[in-house]
């Protein structure tokens, strides 16, 4: 064949980043595009990861056999380092060229160091955005485009190196978890192990520092062990770079053995290098499975909750439009109850209110009339009586409007909703207050001095003649000093018997006038205050209608509109139920094609 | 009245309020009865960092690990009880098997408790509690008034473990009772020859680590398997380490290279395997590399090596950070758990008449000089509160972050007297009096410059 045929990976990845992009999924389409200008790329990158400390970076030397990476008792690799085949050494620092920003999508500058200096500048390197450095040496091992990537240690304190390396695990084909022997893989390597197969599926876990640890055999065992209980499918290899980096000083072939690298390397080798085809498929089946599921699973959840979800929403609108507008109706009943019962009370109240004041008054009126005499000041009494009437139906009408504005109030808070312009401004009727006929005056009968003279007379002649007869009998004439004395005597009694009834009759007189004026007054006062009462009972039932009605129809027009949106909604549904149906084929397909690849097996159905 | 009295009397008092309460009464008396004791210091790391190496180490005598809480005090001789759920402890035998002492809980499957009475003289002035790995920090400090934190490097999850530790409002305010040891530090150094130095140094970097600092006193770097060595060196090994020494440093090289190495066949020294795998355990590869290299430096004594091995494994800081951070603090420290303990008390069991007690315990955490102290030095060290450079080292010192005797707190290096002493304090109170009084410095200088001349006039009646 003269065409170069496409390998089977890149069809499915395509076909994978075109469902993205049809999904609307650009996250997970730049996600792939990517991993997929990666796996063209003829690079294997093998990341090397583990906890600090570890002995990431002496492994990377000791592989190679030259000090590339900085190494060094304290936390020295701040920065993932390349390291590739050049032909001759070469080394550069990548820089950010902004002074903040990720480590994909901003401008970087390569900056050229001599080889011998770039462990040093990389163990400094901490404030200088340096985001990776990069190191070209002529070795075989390299020379089949292996890009070995020692990374700094993952949980260290300062957690920007965890991140840097998170971000290149994204870039790697395969990984060697580093491990030491001091001790057995802790949960936090285990959880590392996990995270980085999900990124990358080949994964070789290395256990260092062999050389140290006595009892290193029984780590390894134990280590395994963990491995398959966590159902790791990772292979285990014990190194000790320091036996390694001596073989290679002093050339003792036996020692290099003794350092597990031989195998190491053949490890590299075979399942790395030359699996490079079966590397891209597996890589490239396990992003993309993970991306189809990501698909996948929101558009399941449409499908099965489209009825459910989205009509459950209009529906559930509807009904809520409804509930509302049942429960208008019953509490605009309630709220009219309400002001009847409240307004009723309100004037049988104030209407007790006022009589009682009128009677105090009248009491008093009548206390004082017992003794007062009519005619001396009159004018004055009447000023009184007009008086004490106008504050009386002052109060008791403040007290009504008070009374009306509360009772507005309470039916207020009775009303189904809440406006703020509930309360009606006034409730008043303007034509109040109209002033009672004057007080009018009693007859006054005046005891003029000859009308006096006139009464005494009267009385005199009585006694006159009843002791001149008597002291006749004595021989004394009809008009002597006796009948004459008690003459005087009976005409000043009967003078004064008279200005005192007549005293007692203007008292009755000016009592009565007042007890009509009065009687005048309230039957005046009291219509005026039922009018009222019932002036404010119409304007308030008025008020609270019109906005009850207001309500309503904004609650049934938007009770319509659920209910036309249930009725469109049923067509649209049907209708990307269709489309969505056959999306999901169409990803459940594909994801059977990207398994095919040799994916992890994972359940995907429609 | 000092710290250590008003804590005491508020014991007492609260337990006239709680008679009627039997957990409570239950509660304080244990707590005075701890009030009295020596400083309680846990020993808590992961697992396999090698707690049972550093106690064996500071005991000087070497234990086999158990997985439970064991207790470590002062006793006339050697005696050990097990306690078990309810109901009285068991004393059970201690044995010596190989060089090691074996406490024989056999029979009992799971202990709460392991008391271990030792006559030790590092025992007279603490009680050491081994600790599981995986008990929590709460379990752990419930019965400790000090932390010994085992790590290899600073990780996030001992950062959360002391930060756990500290997560109280009373133990916030009183930060004391911690001290970090980068435990195992000669495989830090991937088991060079210089690694302790190495380790010295990252230790001391950590010191100075913004998220370290706050959460511990200090930082010391210990070689857990050489110290306990230094301290159990035996006759016999002594003697086969000498051996070993004897051969030339480039021919020793190559069988050191490997713990396989060293207990391989082709061995140029007449060795029995068996030896060489006990030297092994004991010492680890990088322990027999050094060793072997001081006494070829000229170290080849039993006594000589011993004080190197000391020195050199770390246990000499170890000890002297134990001293100045915890045994002389021991009233603060002991005041600091009966707070804590009231604290629980009154949260558990409120009550209308400890009202009052509840107040006290507000104002002493609030205003007892002591804590101020350790604030202060909590601030000076985490940077929170800046003084100019050369105030800061003085402040330091004198609020006793050096040491709280009244020469370490005015800097003297020798056994000056009296007089001597006198002047020098009644010069830096003096100094602080002015910094105090300073109106152009900040606000939390010129509180700190408060504390200090505070800390200076407590100082002055022990010198007239």
């Amino acid at each position: 064949m003269s065409q170069v045929m496409a390998p089977p990976w890149l069809d499915v990845l395509d076909e994978t980043i075109a469902a993205c992009v049809t999904h609307r999924r650009p996250d997970l389409e730049a996600r792939l595009r990517e991993k997929r200008a990666q796996q063209l790329d003829p690079k294997l990158r093998v990341l090397v990861v583990g906890e600090s400390k570890q002995g990431k970076s002496q492994l990377v030397n000791a592989l190679l056999n030259a000090p590339v990476c900085a190494v060094g008792d304290d936390i020295t690799t701040t920065v993932p380092t390349f390291v590739q085949h050049a032909d001759t050494p070469s080394a550069a620092l990548v820089r950010n060229a902004s002074a903040r920003g990720s480590i994909f999508h901003t401008p970087t500058e390569r900056i050229a160091v001599p080889i011998e200096q770039v462990t040093k500048q990389v163990s400094t390197a901490r404030s200088q955005h340096v985001v990776r450095a990069e190191i070209g040496i002529p070795r075989a091992l390299l020379d089949s485009g292996l890009v070995l990537i020692d990374t700094p240690g993952v949980g260290d304190t300062r957690s920007a190196h965890t991140a840097s390396t998170f971000a290149t695990l994204m870039q790697a084909d395969a990984a060697l978890l580093v491990s030491d022997a001091t001790g057995e893989l802790t949960s936090a390597e285990m959880t590392l192990l996990k995270k980085v197969m999900e990124a990358c599926p080949n994964v070789t876990v290395v256990v260092t520092k062999i050389d140290l640890v006595p009892s290193w055999r029984t780590v390894v065992e134990r280590n395994k062990a963990l491995l398959a209980r966590a159902g790791v499918p990772a292979k285990l290899i014990p190194v000790s770079s320091a036996l390694r980096l001596r073989a290679a000083k002093t050339g003792d072939q036996r020692l290099n053995n003794e350092s597990g690298f031989p195998e190491l390397l053949a490890c590299v080798q075979r399942d790395i290098v030359a699996s490079a085809d079966l590397l891209a498929r597996r890589a490239v089946a396990v992003v993309a499975s993970s991306a189809i599921s990501q698909l996948v699973t929101p558009l399941r959840e449409e499908l099965t909750a489209h009825d459910s979800s989205r009509t459950a929403a209009t529906i559930s609108t509807l009904q809520e439009a409804q509930r509302r507008v049942d429960e208008l109706r019953r509490r605009s009943a309630r709220w009219q109850n309400v002001l009847n019962d409240e307004m009723a009370d309100l004037i049988s109240d104030v209407e007790y209110d006022l009589r009682d004041r009128t009677r105090k008054i009248l009491r008093e009126v009548d206390k004082t009339y017992d003794e007062a005499d009519p005619a001396i000041g009159w004018d004055k009494f009447e000023q009184w009586l007009e008086d004490n009437l106008n504050e009386a139906a002052t109060t008791n009408f403040a007290w009504l409007m008070e009374r009306a504005e509360w009772v507005a109030a309470k039916v207020a808070k009775n009303f189904p909703v809440y406006r703020e312009d509930l309360i009606p401004g006034s409730v008043l009727p303007d034509d109040l207050l109209e002033p009672v006929g004057r007080l009018e005056k009693p007859k006054i009968e005046p005891f003029s001095i000859p009308q006096k003279l006139f009464t005494g007379l009267r009385g005199s002649y009585g006694g006159v003649l009843m002791f001149g007869l008597v002291t006749s009998l004595a021989g004394m004439p009809l008009i002597n000093v006796i009948s004459l004395g008690a003459g005087a005597l009976f005409g000043g009694k009967s003078i004064l018997d008279e200005s005192d009834q007549r005293l007692k009759r203007r008292q009755a007189a000016a009592k009565a006038a007042a007890q009509r004026h009065v009687d005048d007054f309230f039957m005046k006062f009291s219509k005026d205050v039922r009018d009222s009462g019932r002036h404010i009972q119409r304007s308030l039932r008025n008020h609270f209608s019109t906005l009850a009605e207001e309500f309503q129809e904004t609650l049934l027009e938007s009770a319509r509109s659920a209910k036309r949106a249930v009725q469109d909604d049923q067509t649209e549904r049907e209708r990307r139920l269709r489309e969505g149906r056959k999306e999901l084929d169409k990803l459940v397909t594909l994801y059977k094609r990207v398994q095919a690849l040799g994916g992890p097996a994972m359940e995907l159905s429609a | 009245m000092t710290l250590d009295r008003v804590v005491w009397s508020m014991l007492q008092e609260a337990l006239a309020v709680y008679r009627d309460s039997p957990r409570a009464t239950g509660w304080l008396r244990s707590h005075i009865e701890r009030y009295t004791e020596p400083v309680r210091i846990a020993v808590a790391g992961r697992s396999r960092i090698g707690k049972s190496t550093v106690v064996s180490a500071l005991i000087g005598d070497e234990f086999a690990p158990l997985n439970s809480f064991v207790w470590y005090r002062n006793g006339t001789e050697p005696r050990a009880h097990v306690f078990s759920g309810p109901g009285r402890p068991h004393e059970v035998a201690v044995g010596r098997r190989g060089g090691r002492h074996h406490v024989e809980i056999g029979q009992f499957d799971r202990a709460d408790r392991i008391v271990v009475e030792w006559p030790a003289r590092t025992l007279r002035d603490v009680v050491l509690i081994d600790t599981p790995a995986e008990a929590s920090p709460e379990q752990v400090l419930g019965e400790a008034d000090a932390l010994l934190y085992l790590m290899r490097h600073v990780q996030d999850e001992d950062l959360k473990y002391l930060q756990a530790a500290n997560d109280h409002p009373i133990a916030r305010t009183a930060a004391v009772h911690t001290v970090a040891v980068l435990a195992r530090a000669d495989e830090i150094g991937a088991g060079r020859i210089d690694a302790l130095s190495s380790a010295k140094q990252i230790a001391r970097r950590y010191r100075r680590d913004v998220a370290v600092q706050p959460l511990c006193q200090n930082v010391v770097s210990v070689a857990g398997l050489l110290a306990v060595a230094a301290k159990t060196l035996r006759e016999d090994e002594f003697a086969a380490l000498r051996s070993l020494a004897s051969l030339g440093r480039e021919e020793l090289e190559d069988h050191l290279l490997s713990a396989d190495r060293f207990v391989g066949e082709q061995f140029p020294v007449p060795m029995d395997p068996a030896v060489r795998q006990a030297l092994l355990e004991r010492f680890g590869i990088f322990g027999v590399r050094l060793i072997t290299a001081l006494i070829r430096q000229g170290f080849d004594t039993q006594v000589k090596l011993t004080g190197q091995l000391v020195q050199r494994s770390g246990l000499g800081d170890l000890r002297d950070s134990i001293a100045i951070h915890f045994t002389e603090r021991r009233e603060i420290l002991k005041a600091r758990s009966a707070l804590l303990a009231l604290d629980v008390l009154f949260r558990m069991e409120p009550r209308q008449n400890a009202r009052k007690l509840m107040a006290d315990l507000e104002r002493v955490v609030a205003s007892a000089h002591d804590f101020r102290e350790l604030r202060l030095v909590a601030a000076l060290q985490a940077g929170r509160t800046k003084l100019p450079a050369e105030l800061q080292a003085e402040a330091l010192r004198l609020v006793g972050a050096e040491g709280t005797t009244s020469l370490a707190r005015l800097g003297f290096d020798y056994e000056a007297d009296q007089r001597e002493q006198r002047e020098a304090l009644l010069d830096a109170l003096v100094r602080w009096q002015a910094q105090a009084a300073d109106v152009h410095a900040p606000n939390d200088q010129r509180r700190a410059a408060q504390i200090v001349v505070r800390t200076c006039e407590g100082l002055l009646p022990q010198l007239s």
